[in-house]
């Protein structure tokens, strides 16, 4: 084949050749960004990384849900909807009721969230009685996880989704276009999209009420002492202590998304 | 160079498409995106600038004071006022304006979740109703139906827990 010299290439040959050598090169490209994307994260397997995103950079929130103190009573569920002006059939936060039937059977109920309380006994499988009747049961709170390392906010095509130094994750109300990729990415059922401002939303462990120095609205409420929310990055405070003498579990670890809020007494049932 | 034109009109598209995204860039990209991370840097003081709705009992106190320290000294110290009369926050901007006013009607439309106190016992059934998931260990607790029938001829079923216990203090009326 004879060299090609400008004057041999016709204007067709000429963008042909651009369109493959370019295609080419974005195909080669495209494999490294896919095996970077692929490699998923695995919970606790980079202590350093873990360690460097939780402690030493000044203040570092975390939340801690006691299922075992819960009553249900649904006061946080209020609470949240007031306090952020939550719209009426969407949640921030809500409480779930699990019954354990002595056959295996698990029922799971949350009517309104909780916001209405629960009733006596759960409308499960007409209120069987002697050796049919339930035999354990528990409240679980849930909320946003505000996750280490979340889908919520690499979906966001516009960037609205994003995580503060403190480790809070919020939707910025003015960048959001309300795809609702977000609502769809969240493992954990913690966003919505609210039909009043056509945004996403989500529980904000009430930023604005902490950076006021005051508690998330669901955690004042709680007349159980089963939400508790503080600087996990300083050693005495009260969330430090509670992480450091209790036995914490996470929801779906499996998911690898390394939530920051945190669970003690959850049962394998829970999901 | 024959075709030498030909590179110059590619190379004048490039430039224009180039200078054109810059541009447009520049006008919907917000100057504090990227600074820390992919989103508006001042997204994080616009959430911070809502104001908080739940004020706090010590708040209450302040004009509700004999009620507070009843409040306070009681055995129902534990759920806050906010828990059963509703945000506070919009109260006391009513009140500032209008010293006579009270718990309105309009505070109650604006936060429609607000409890209007003492309304049955629904309210404290949130709380106190034994349920089979909640401790029968804590004293709190309490079977409604058998208290109810327990007290029949005291109160009519119809009565509200309130008739008899006082909410602030839970000490017993009657
Ligand atoms: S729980 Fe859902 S919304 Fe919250 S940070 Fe994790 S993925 Fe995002
Ligand atoms: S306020 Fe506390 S006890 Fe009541 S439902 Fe919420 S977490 Fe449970």
């Amino acid at each position: 084949m004879s060299p090609i010299t400008p004057d041999d290439v016709t204007r067709r040959e000429f963008l042909e050749t651009v369109a493959k050598t370019g295609g080419q090169s974005f195909l080669f490209g495209s494999l490294f960004v896919n095996t970077a994307l692929l490699r998923l994260p695995q919970a606790g397997a980079d202590p350093k990384s873990r360690a460097e995103a939780e402690v030493g950079k000044g203040i570092v929130y975390g939340f801690v849900v006691d299922t075992t103190k819960c009553i249900g009573c649904g006061s946080c569920v209020r609470a949240c909807r007031a306090e952020n002006g939550v719209p009426e059939g969407y949640n921030r936060t809500w409480v779930e009721q699990y019954t354990f039937y002595p056959d295996g059977e698990v029922f799971v109920n949350s009517p309104n969230g909780g916001e209405n309380g629960f009733a006596d006994p759960a409308p499960t499988r007409n209120k069987p009685t002697g050796p049919e009747a339930p035999m354990r049961g528990f409240f679980v709170p849930k909320l946003c996880n505000h996750c280490i390392d979340t889908p919520c906010i690499q979906v966001c095509p516009v960037g609205a989704s994003f995580k503060t130094d403190e480790g809070v994750v919020l939707v910025d109300h003015e960048r959001c276009v309300g795809c609702g990729y977000c609502v769809q990415a969240c493992p954990f059922g913690s966003r919505y999209l609210n039909p009043e401002t056509g945004t996403a939303d989500k529980c904000t462990w009430c930023h604005h009420r902490v950076i006021k120095g005051l508690l998330p609205a669901c955690v004042v409420s709680c007349p159980a002492e089963a939400r508790i929310f503080g600087n996990v990055s300083d050693p005495e405070s009260t969330i430090s202590r509670i992480l450091a003498t209790n036995r914490v579990q996470v929801l779906k670890s499996f998911l690898g998304t390394r939530p920051r809020t945190r669970y003690i007494g959850l049962d394998s049932e829970v999901i | 160079m024959r075709h030498a034109g030909h590179f110059v009109r590619l190379l004048a598209l490039v430039v224009i498409t180039v200078v054109g995204f810059l541009y447009v860039r520049s006008l919907v990209v917000p100057k504090d995106f990227g600074v820390k991370g992919h989103f508006r840097l001042s997204a994080i003081d616009d959430e911070g600038k809502r104001e908080a709705r739940h004020i706090g009992s010590d708040a209450c106190a302040e004009c509700h004071d004999e009620i507070g320290a009843a409040w306070k000294a009681g055995k129902h110290h534990i759920p806050q006022c906010e828990n059963c009369h509703g945000p506070g926050l919009l109260h006391t901007k009513v009140v500032a304006e209008d010293s006579t006013a009270g718990y309105t009607d309009k505070i109650l439309k604006q936060f429609p979740k607000a409890i209007n106190p003492g309304t049955g016992i629904t309210e404290c059934k949130w709380c106190h109703l034994k349920t089979f998931e909640r401790p029968s260990s804590l004293k709190y607790i309490v079977n409604v139906e058998k208290h109810i029938t327990e007290h029949q001829g005291t109160f009519s079923p119809a009565s509200r827990c309130i008739d008899c216990h006082n909410p602030h203090t839970t000490v017993v009326k009657r």
